[in-house]
């Protein structure tokens, strides 16, 4: 499986204390018992971090954390790597 | 107190089966207790509020509040709820009782607070203004609003009987235990959790404090830890503190039945307003002293039944004044008094749970902590202040009075088990 961004294990750790032994790449928001609440919070915390944003509904909610990663790293490509 | 005054029905005796505290003196009952006990401020300068008139104040310390709430919800919650929920879980725990297995729709919550998040208001009012909307917390309401600590109690453990939380500034944490109190008695509940939290150091409160002129200040080189000095001839204003503390109450008889042993009892309580100003209390202190006898008339006892006293002592001028020329007009027997406020700083809308808590634990232990800050009470004072060291004396019968800003006087009338 693919790496996860590091951002994404970042947060899930540091703000919504979720045990890093959880953070799969297979792993989604649902199976992580984030609820819509905590996946906005995510996503506020994403966009004032690395300034891409997300949709948190459409997006975040049903993709594995693989697919978040890819997203984020073709948003970074997009906007240009690292702010 | 006047003979010819009715008595009222007095309710089934309550029971005080658990105690959880965390303040400036310990993240747990037993931490707090000894700090208290120990008579030093805790007052210290804190480097987040550089700048600020005053920049010191007592805080809850050591401790990683988020870890220690856990799971995935710590993020939604502002800083008095974390204080509240912690001292929730060491208060039930105590009691010996499990949220996983009690009957939720007869538990109570009533967790009261002054402030609530208005340190979260004003961190999100900041990211709104440089940020703008994308900045702010989707959780930015939950993180300021005054219920959330009863509420998320609630969540937390099941409790899915009548939640509320009272306020009524310093004295909120008094109301919550009368008003859980009052649950009990009228069977809308078999178990309260109550008490009360705050959070409120920040810039913008310590800025309205020090503005407001009841703030003690620290002139160059002087140590914060010096100026809380409640009852003393030269203090000077109160000092910022924070910190929650919450119990369990039962009726007596059923905590009995299922085993649990009484840290003390809720025998009796009283409030009125003064109805004169946001902040002077009364210079008569007529009214102040109607809540007293209010809650030894509910307790069923006489003045001088009363062993012991936790006096509000904010270490302002005119509070402590009024205040001691009540408790010698009410008390002329010189029962102890004792003002933790000296060692904590005023926990707000905390300070009226957290001081009824250490009351319970002078009934239970027969120590009464000391004064921090004072030598001999001002000579106009005729209260028998404990200074220095802690008093040891079996205390059968205590009263712990909170007069708010608005003029909310709430006193409890406690009981040794």
């Amino acid at each position: 499986m693919s790496e996860i961004h590091p951002r994404i294990t970042e947060v899930l750790t540091g703000t919504f204390k979720v045990p890093a032994a959880e953070i799969l790449p297979e792993a989604t928001m649902d199976s992580l018992e984030m609820d819509s609440l905590a996946v906005a919070e995510f996503a506020v915390i994403i966009k004032e971090t690395l300034g891409i944003d997300t949709d948190s509904d459409a997006l975040l909610k049903g993709a594995t954390l693989a697919e978040i990663t890819a997203f984020l790293d073709d948003a970074a490509t997009a906007v240009g790597v690292g702010r | 107190m006047s003979g010819s005054a009715a008595r009222p029905v007095r309710g089934p005796a309550v029971a005080v089966t658990g105690l959880g505290m965390i303040t400036p003196a310990g993240n747990d009952t037993g931490s707090t207790w000894d700090g208290v006990c120990a008579g030093v401020s805790y007052a210290r300068t804190l480097p987040e509020l550089r700048g600020c008139a005053v920049d010191f104040a007592c805080t809850v310390d050591g401790i990683d509040l988020a870890a220690a709430v856990g799971g995935r919800t710590a993020f939604r919650m502002g800083r008095y709820v974390k204080l509240a929920l912690i001292a929730a879980r060491e208060a039930v725990a105590d009691a010996g009782l499990d949220p996983a297995a009690w009957d939720g729709t007869r538990v109570a919550v009533v967790v009261g607070t002054s402030s609530g998040g208005s340190a979260s208001v004003a961190d999100q009012a900041v990211a709104l203004d440089r940020h703008g909307p994308e900045a702010t917390s989707p959780a930015g309401i939950l993180l300021t609003i005054p219920n959330m600590p009863a509420a998320e109690i609630a969540v937390s453990m099941g409790a899915t009987g009548p939640s509320m939380a009272p306020c009524t500034a310093c004295s909120s944490g008094v109301t919550a235990l009368s008003v859980a109190r009052d649950l009990l008695a009228a069977g809308q509940c078999d178990i309260a959790v109550a008490g009360a939290t705050e959070a409120m150091i920040c810039p913008l409160a310590m800025t309205g404090f020090a503005r407001s002129g009841v703030a003690a200040t620290a002139g160059p080189g002087v140590d914060p830890a010096v100026l809380c000095r409640p009852f003393a001839a030269d203090r000077a204003g109160l000092v910022m503190g924070e910190g929650a503390a919450i119990m369990v109450l039962e009726r007596e008889k059923d905590a009995r039945a299922r085993g649990a042993v009484p840290r003390a009892l809720v025998a009796g309580a009283g409030s009125t307003t003064d109805a004169h100003h946001p902040t002077s209390p009364h210079p008569s202190g007529a009214v102040a002293q109607r809540a007293v006898e209010a809650a030894l008339r509910d307790a069923g006892w006489q003045a001088g039944d009363v062993g012991h006293v936790n006096a509000h002592g904010t270490s302002t001028p005119l509070n402590d004044a009024t205040e001691a020329a009540l408790i010698s007009r009410v008390f002329p027997h010189r029962p102890s008094v004792t003002a933790p406020k000296g060692v904590l700083g005023h926990c707000m809308g905390a300070a009226g749970a957290i001081e009824a808590g250490l009351t319970v634990l002078t009934l239970q232990h027969g120590v009464v902590p000391p004064i921090a800050n004072l030598d001999v009470p001002a000579a106009e004072f005729d209260i028998d202040c404990v200074t220095k060291q802690p008093l040891r004396r079996r205390i059968d019968r205590a009263v712990s009075h909170s007069f708010g800003f608005g003029g909310h006087n709430a006193v409890l009338a406690l009981q040794r088990a």
